[in-house]
């Protein structure tokens, strides 16, 4: 609002001549010497004052001229002067008459200039709501936000831009673009954006940086924008965190790979031994290998589509859950009675360690049923022939949680392969001879305990002595 | 003149079997082998004419098994067929680096498998000739 120091020494000494002038008049009058020509030699001098007060227009004048007017007001007739200049009034009024409508213009334009004040206070305070608004939305943004001017300066940065680019938290922002960002496929994009500014569009590019010492992968959208309507305009840059999108879509791939792959080794067995038996086998005994294996590949390929269906339909919460108050050691006891005679049939030895109390948790009986079978039947196929399978269920009423353990004297599983076991497809490779298996059971069991049921699953195991599984699924209260 | 030899890599034993079965059929000897460091130490010890190697297999790669075999002398040259569940998922590039010499899809003709062997045996014998 306020120009230069020149023009407010002007101003001040503009207020000093129009003081001097007003004080000058009074003296006149108080002495009785009032002489037209006094008046006359006074009077440009105001003007000359009060012109240059209104050229400059100042809203410190405003207070100056009031002050300007109160003596030039006793100088025309009013205040201490006005008794005195009685006689000579109608000359003063005649002179001071175009003075008073230069006064009252003067008021006038105070006034309006009161009232422009008002008004660009109440504009600041709209804009600085505004901005408070705008900074709390760019705050909120997960996504960073970069803008950058047409002369490739940074102009604005949220606070994920300034942690992503290691930027001050308050520091200014207007430093060279190069400077805050490295990457020259981010900065080549942006000065082709630059250069279709009479398309913007957003495009996109991706961006890699380490965030607390993690790769992260960003998709970078980014949109030109006019800057004051000449031919060159700034950059919006959004730096989206894609990561774990990236991870999402690399597992998809892999599960369908996986998947592909798993569904054609027991297809490949079916078709070979099938063409086998059209080629013309004779021997009986041949023809009757040939036909179990055809079933025994069939019988695979069906439970590994189970089985794929079954995580599939609980990873995309599509799955039909019906939960009611089931007893665990029940369900144990039917799984049991399909099981043992397996396990008998190889020298087995099935200890039953069960709750004399029901174990009555709010579940699905199928899904549980699975879970019992999947592990003990993991205990019977991982146990050399004469070896104990230990089933045991329990209830903790203290912590609320019904438990389930299935230990035995099998191979044992190694810390690595201990890590990984529960992953889909995964199978612990020096085993993989002893049992045919889809690498889904466990991942299932998983599955099923804990996002079906909320319920827990660890596993202890050693190499060459056995492993034990537990499972502690919540009480109904 | 004695049977021409082939070693049939592959973890899975059905596979292992009906190729096995169909290949002495055509008249060759076999050698199963239940995974790739099974199938090199065969190679290793007396060279085969041909290698039939799943892609897939524990211990190591029906890859890794031919990059190996061509990083010997003695075996750098043996023709290799190497069977895969994997489709299209295949790695070219690995694929012509380790030189395999045929890639059959799973699920598979054992006659295929069967006149692919023959074929590939005819050929290295034209050469040998020329």
């Amino acid at each position: 609002m306020f120009g230069s120091n020149r023009s407010t020494s002007v101003f001040i000494g503009l207020v000093g001549v129009l003081a001097a002038a007003g004080h000058a008049a009074d003296r006149i009058g108080l002495l009785g010497d009032r002489s037209p020509a006094a008046i006359q030699l006074l009077l440009p001098l105001a003007m000359v004052s009060l012109s240059g007060l209104l050229l400059l227009g100042r809203i410190e004048g405003q207070r100056a001229m009031v002050i300007t007017a109160t003596h030039l007001r006793r100088l025309a007739g009013g205040g201490a002067l006005a008794p005195a200049a009685a006689p000579e009034s109608g000359v003063m009024r005649g002179v001071l008459g175009p003075l008073n409508a230069v006064l009252d213009r003067c008021r006038q334009e105070v006034q309006e200039m009161r009232n422009e004040t008002g008004q660009h206070q109440i504009q600041s305070r709209v804009v600085a709501a505004e901005r408070r608004r705008l900074e709390a939305i760019l705050q909120a943004i997960p996504d960073a936000v970069l803008v950058i001017n047409s002369y490739d300066e940074l102009m604005l940065a949220n606070p994920v831009a300034r942690r992503l680019f290691r930027l001050p938290e308050n520091g200014s922002a207007r430093c060279p673009v190069d400077k805050v960002i490295s990457d020259p496929r981010l900065l080549e994009q942006i000065h082709e954006i630059r250069s279709h500014s009479s398309r913007p569009r957003p495009r996109g590019v991706e961006y890699i940086a380490r965030v607390d010492g993690q790769e992260r992968t960003f998709q970078a959208a980014m949109q030109s924008f006019e800057d004051g309507g000449d031919e060159v305009s700034g950059v919006i840059i959004l730096l989206a965190d894609v990561t774990r999108e990236k991870e999402i879509a690399r597992m998809r791939t892999e599960f369908v790979s996986t998947v592909s792959h798993e569904l054609r080794a027991p297809l490949a067995g079916i078709k070979a031994y099938v063409e086998m038996l059209l080629e013309g086998e004779n021997n009986a005994k041949t023809q009757r290998e040939f036909h179990q294996i055809i079933a025994g590949e069939t019988d695979r390929l069906s439970r590994l589509i189970d089985n794929i269906l079954n995580i599939s339909r609980i990873e995309a919460g599509v799955i039909k859950v019906v939960k009611r108050p089931v007893d665990l050691t029940g369900i144990v006891k039917e799984v049991l009675e399909v099981i043992s005679p397996q396990a008998k049939s190889r020298g087995l030895r099935i200890v039953e360690r069960l709750a004399p109390v029901f174990a009555q948790v709010d579940g699905d009986r199928d899904m549980l049923s699975q879970v019992v079978t999947n592990l003990l039947s993991n205990a019977v196929k991982y146990t050399r022939d004469g070896g104990r399978v230990t089933i045991s269920t329990a209830v903790d009423e203290a912590r609320g949680v019904a438990c389930l353990g299935v230990e035995d004297t099998g191979v044992g599983i190694s810390p690595e392969d201990q890590k990984r076991v529960f992953e889909k497809f995964y199978r612990v490779r020096k085993d993989s001879q002893m049992a045919p298996g889809t690498g889904l059971g466990l991942s299932l069991v998983k599955h099923i305990v804990e996002d079906v049921h909320g319920g827990t699953i660890s596993l202890a195991s050693e190499l060459g002595k056995g492993s034990t599984f537990s499972v502690e699924l919540p009480l109904v209260r | 003149m004695s049977a021409k030899r082939i070693v049939v890599a592959d973890d899975e034993p059905h596979i292992r079997h009906v190729l096995a079965l169909k290949l002495e059929k055509g008249g060759f000897a076999v050698h199963p082998a239940a995974d790739g460091q099974e199938a090199l130490e065969i190679c290793q010890q007396e060279p085969p004419d041909l290698v039939i190697t799943d892609f897939q297999m524990p211990m190591m790669t029906g890859i890794e098994l031919c990059r190996r075999l061509r990083a010997n002398p003695a075996t750098e040259r043996l023709p290799v067929i190497l069977l895969t569940a994997r489709g299209f998922d295949l790695d070219e590039e690995q694929t012509r680096e380790a030189q395999i010499t045929a890639i059959m899809s799973k699920p598979f003709s054992p006659a295929e498998v069967l006149q692919k062997a023959n074929e590939i045996l005819a050929d290295v014998a034209a050469r040998r000739c020329e």
